[in-house]
């Protein structure tokens, strides 16, 4: 390894340094996975025989059954009309912390467009290179690895001790995990774009928000838009396990439903939960299509 | 202004500016502003959870217990991703139709195949793995294998569907050589399609690890011991250094997978 340095700056010698990565990534991740395997199974209690026993099987099928409605006793909730208007209104709740966790990760990231780039923090893009810009510029850039590092649910774990059950603890916890994803590809993409414009809007003495705002914006936005329709695929399947913590929406209710055995009425969240689902993944195909409007 | 007129200026960007406007406002009127938004209090918690952080708990036995917890949450992250990538390479094979390239069937059963494995795929990965976990344990009860499961099968919808769009990318002119020389579809597919997709399959496979080592650490929810499952007995007793020292390991582990996968993929372009 101690001739990588010389290597690098020779073809040959750089392919055999990259094929080093790439075998002794292989070796690292057999041997992850037979460990994380072993390590699983040889603890008796594992549950890998369980997927064996007919048992097993019986009672996912009476579960699944019990999902539908069957063998209750008491008339379904999915033939109650009251109960369909109930649930929908939670399902707005859950479109609404989702949207709100969109606009949340959308105005940060757009907040951080710039100092979080590096080719603003080192002058590329015109403007004078700053040791300040530099600072900003890391900072921002660990503060996108720490929110994307931490999960959402930890997040709205912590978020409930300072704020009131309901929309906003569960939009703010998707919101700053989001941000974290969001602002990194944004970055990346201000980083990646031509500096022509921005170079020349700063030549004619223009000012760091006009910069910004004819030389960046133009480029950036329709891929900050894709990025964010992205995203809230993911986030509107995500709100349902963020409102577990009582969060409000669908979430909540199908967690108390959940520990008071009422699988029918599980069954019926779970319908419009597919139902939202669906939706944003329509909406976004769609919005996407039409952001590309050049 | 003239409806015409209107029509014309309202269209591309303008249009997608206001139905954002309209969606964002449409939510906070949805939101309860009768309560409070803290709670009573709130803010004194939050900055003693802050202040928690200087120093966190470093104590040898905890530390024990987050070397453990992160190597738990590794090993579920890597048994669930490994399963998803056995159930997501044939099923994104099927997806993407290389297979049924070589012209016996018809186009129709081809379509069929396609479309059905794309509707599979798709199932797979609308509910989240938490959900799915919890459904788990409703039906057959709590087990680590429950967890993977539960992880694997909206992994496996995600990974077949972008492994489908990866092997419909492969340039199209050496598989047909291939395909010239007689070639079965299984060689087509074994040294035509998987050799020449394989750093995308790769890269996209240690992108959705980072991923996976979040899932696993939050499927402590369902009782699945690991970071997650630390995180919140240190948070039920309050005690925010724990929870400061457990978020600490989390981040670690996240950025060190991070980091491997960035050296993989830096590797493999040419």
């Amino acid at each position: 390894m101690e001739r990588t340095g010389m290597e690098q700056s020779h073809p040959a010698g750089a392919a055999r340094a990259r094929f080093n990565v790439l075998r002794w990534s292989a070796y690292a991740a057999a041997l992850l996975v037979a460990l994380s395997w072993a390590f699983i199974l040889l603890d008796g209690n594992s549950g890998f025989g369980d997927l064996f026993r007919e048992r097993t099987w019986q009672n996912a099928g009476q579960f699944v059954a019990s999902l539908a409605g069957a063998g209750s006793g008491a008339p379904s909730p999915f033939v109650q009309a009251a109960r369909w208007r109930e649930t929908g209104q939670l399902a707005l709740n859950t479109l609404a912390m989702s949207v709100l966790a969109m606009g949340i990760a959308g105005a940060g990231a757009l907040v951080l467009l710039m100092p979080g780039a590096r080719n603003v923090s080192d002058g590329t893009l015109g403007g004078a290179p700053s040791h300040t810009g530099r600072v900003v510029y890391a900072a921002v850039r660990i503060f996108y690895t720490l929110t994307r590092a931490v999960p959402e649910l930890v997040w709205a774990m912590l978020i409930v001790f300072f704020l009131s059950p309901g929309i906003i603890p569960g939009a703010l916890a998707l919101g700053i995990h989001n941000l974290g994803i969001v602002g990194r590809l944004t970055s990346e993409v201000v980083e990646n774009l031509d500096p022509a414009p921005a170079r020349a809007l700063r030549a004619a003495g223009a000012s760091s928000p006009k910069v910004l705002l004819y030389g960046v914006f133009p480029q950036a936005l329709p891929l900050f838009l894709t990025f964010l329709m992205y995203r809230w695929e993911v986030v509107i399947r995500t709100t349902v396990v963020v409102g577990f913590l009582n969060a409000g929406g669908l979430g909540r209710e199908f967690r108390l439903r959940m520990s008071w055995f009422h699988y029918d009425d599980v069954g019926l969240l779970l319908v419009w939960y597919l139902l939202l689902v669906i939706a944003v993944d329509v909406l976004s195909a769609q919005l996407r299509r039409r952001v590309r409007w050049d | 202004m003239s409806l015409r007129r209107l029509q014309t200026w309202l269209t591309g960007p303008r249009l997608l500016t206001l139905g954002i406007v309209f969606a964002l406002a449409w939510s906070l009127s949805r939101v309860d502003w009768q309560q409070p938004i803290g709670h009573t209090g709130g803010g004194a918690a939050a900055l003693q959870v802050l202040l928690a952080l200087f120093p966190p708990e470093l104590s040898p036995e905890f530390l024990r217990i987050c070397v453990v917890s992160s190597w738990h949450t590794l090993a579920y992250a890597v048994a669930g991703m490994s399963l998803a990538v056995a159930l997501g390479l044939p099923l994104g094979v099927l997806a993407s139709g290389v297979l049924a390239q070589s012209a016996d069937g018809s186009g129709a059963r081809r379509w069929t195949l396609m479309a059905s494995v794309r509707f599979l795929l798709a199932a797979m990965r609308s509910v989240h793995e938490l959900v799915w976990a919890l459904l788990f344990v409703a039906a057959v009860g709590l087990s680590p294998m429950a967890a993977i499961l539960a992880m694997a099968i909206p992994y496996a919808g995600i990974l077949g569907r972008i492994y489908a769009e990866q092997l419909q990318d492969v340039p199209a002119e050496p598989v047909a050589a291939l395909r010239t020389t007689g070639a079965s579809s299984a060689h087509v597919l074994l040294y035509g399609y998987i050799p020449m997709a394989l750093p995308d399959l790769l890269s996209y496979t240690f992108y959705r690890l980072e991923c996976g080592i979040r899932a696993a650490a939050i499927m402590s929810f369902v009782g699945i011991d690991g970071i997650g499952f630390q995180i919140e007995l240190s948070l039920a007793d309050l005690l925010f250094r724990q929870v400061w020292t457990l978020l600490i390991f989390l981040v670690a582990l996240v950025v060190a997978v991070d980091w491997w996968s960035s050296r993989v993929r830096r590797s493999m372009a040419y």
